[in-house]
């Protein structure tokens, strides 16, 4: 082995990173070169003195970083409300917060710690669960895309009392063709209760599905003043529109327009083409058709 | 003899085979794994940052960086199977190594001059871990100043390969170098580190080329 090779090997020798056959060539040459052992001493004494060039940070990031990656949770009624900055991040019904911290960091990718809920949180929370209604809820979309943006803002405009399908809210959030990719950000709201998605069913007539349950939505809607007995009744009869034989304006059953209509005005249409034959124009309100 | 290099011992097996559990347990969102990186690693990526940047300040914005890149990515980004497979050190090492030299990059008139930039202690200083007796801190003193002048490839190899204790195989997933021409450059940058040491005043800055 030449000078020029076991130089580059004697670092690796010294903490045993080479291969025996190398490690025996290397050796050898050492002990025939006085100039190779030389170099070697050196580096050892480099090495060691390098190490006394430690240096620290003068305070830990800990604090820091820790603060953008842990968010805090409480429990309010049944449910886990996970928030941070003032905002709820989640909501969610388990039997065990490990089950919340799990899908939480699935979504947000951050760790949950008990913490106390702000006071104006709590009480939006319980307001929703009771049917009260939130007028204005303070959530967390940070994380949500543009679409999923817009779906949640057009939720929070559907009133209390009332109920829109799902093709209504693909419309109001721009994308009427996109109806079902909008069906399952709805199914997926982290939200649920402060962003009503319960207050949207499918066209097709009944509750539909929801992330508590169908018995729980009905029971939600009830709660709100929706007749959902009377809803199931007109889907049965394909009924999907009230007309008001005096205005001549149509609505969305629930709409709260509708529900002043008289027994006797009441006209029932099964699609918008057909109650814009009979000469009635979509309400203003809940539109039930694109304005 | 040629392929001989890579069946040596390898100094970072323990340490990978730890760096996956902890991987995994950030990927879970377990409470208090973070911390547990952040406590294990934060000190050596610093120490890298600043041998590297040569300035508090900036080291400990990369680290900051670079945690919460990593946290995102081990959350977000990685899978579990990924996560459990990943060389936890050398990939952290990684990641503030970009992350410098971007920084290096956007600032690089003013790291011309490295003994003008270097900082004076006041902030971030190098710690000396013993010896408190003057002629030692003089020449812990005059071993700061050589590194100082060093091109920043050997420094940063330094401070991989002898304060942090790297093995060949982790440097070389850090830098993206084989194993047989870091060698080679260790031992070049241990010279440059000698010749700086022997004629500090002459010297404006090492111009060899690595």
């Amino acid at each position: 082995m030449q000078c020029r090779t076991v130089l580059t090997r004697i670092d690796a020798l010294r903490t045993r990173e080479l291969a025996s056959i190398e490690k025996t060539a290397v050796e050898q040459h050492l002990l025939t070169c006085y100039s190779c052992v030389e170099s070697q001493a050196d580096v050892v004494d480099l090495a060691d003195a390098i190490k006394s060039l430690a240096v620290v940070p003068e305070r830990s990031c800990r604090e820091a970083v820790k603060e953008q990656i842990a968010d805090s949770f409480d429990r309010v009624g049944d449910a886990w409300v996970a928030f941070s900055n003032g905002r709820i991040r989640m909501i969610a019904e388990a039997e065990s917060i490990d089950d919340v911290r799990e899908a939480y960091a699935k979504k947000h990718g951050r760790v949950l710690e008990p913490g106390t809920i702000p006071e104006p949180l709590r009480r939006q929370v319980e307001a929703a669960v009771n049917g009260e209604g939130v007028a204005t809820p303070k959530v967390d979309l940070d994380a949500a895309n543009d679409l999923e943006h817009d779906v949640m803002q057009t939720l929070v405009r559907i009133p209390r009392g009332e109920v829109r399908t799902y093709a209504w809210v693909a419309r109001q959030a721009g994308r009427p063709r996109a109806v079902r990719a909008v069906a399952s950000i709805i199914a997926r709201n982290a939200v649920p209760y402060v962003v009503p998605c319960h207050r949207v069913v499918p066209s097709s007539g009944g509750v539909g599905n929801y992330i508590f349950g169908s018995a729980t939505k009905r029971a939600l809607l009830e709660r709100e003043g929706v007749n959902v007995d009377e809803l199931d009744a007109l889907a049965r009869e394909h009924v999907r529109y009230i007309g008001s034989r005096t205005t001549h304006i149509f609505c969305f059953p629930t709409c709260r327009d509708a529900k002043r209509i008289q027994e006797k005005n009441r006209m029932p249409f099964r699609d918008a083409d057909d109650a814009m034959e009979h000469g009635y124009r979509p309400c203003r309100h809940c539109q039930p058709v694109a304005a | 003899m040629k392929n001989s290099w890579t069946v040596g011992e390898l100094a970072g097996e323990p340490d990978r085979r730890e760096g996956g559990d902890l991987a995994v347990a950030v990927h879970r969102c377990e409470p208090g794994a973070f911390e547990r990186l952040i406590d294990r690693f934060e000190q050596p990526l610093f120490g890298y940052a600043h041998g590297i940047l040569q300035n508090a300040f900036d080291a400990q914005e990369v680290v900051q960086d670079a945690m919460m890149r990593a946290h995102k990515a081990l959350t977000r980004q990685y899978d579990e199977a990924r996560c459990a497979a990943l060389a936890l050190r050398p990939w952290l090492f990684k990641t503030v190594r970009n992350l410098c030299l971007n920084k290096r990059r956007s600032k690089r008139s003013s790291l011309e001059q490295p003994l003008e930039t270097f900082d004076d202690g006041r902030i971030g200083p190098f710690v000396s871990l013993e010896g408190s007796d003057l002629e030692r801190k003089e020449e812990i003193e005059l071993l700061r100043r050589a590194m100082a002048l060093l091109p920043v490839d050997a420094r940063e190899l330094i401070v991989l390969r002898f304060m942090e204790e790297m093995s060949y195989a982790e440097i070389a997933k850090t830098v993206g170098q084989s194993e047989a021409a870091l060698r080679g450059k260790v031992f070049r940058s241990l010279k440059l580190l000698r010749d700086a040491l022997e004629k500090p005043a002459t010297q404006k800055g090492v111009a060899y080329a690595m």
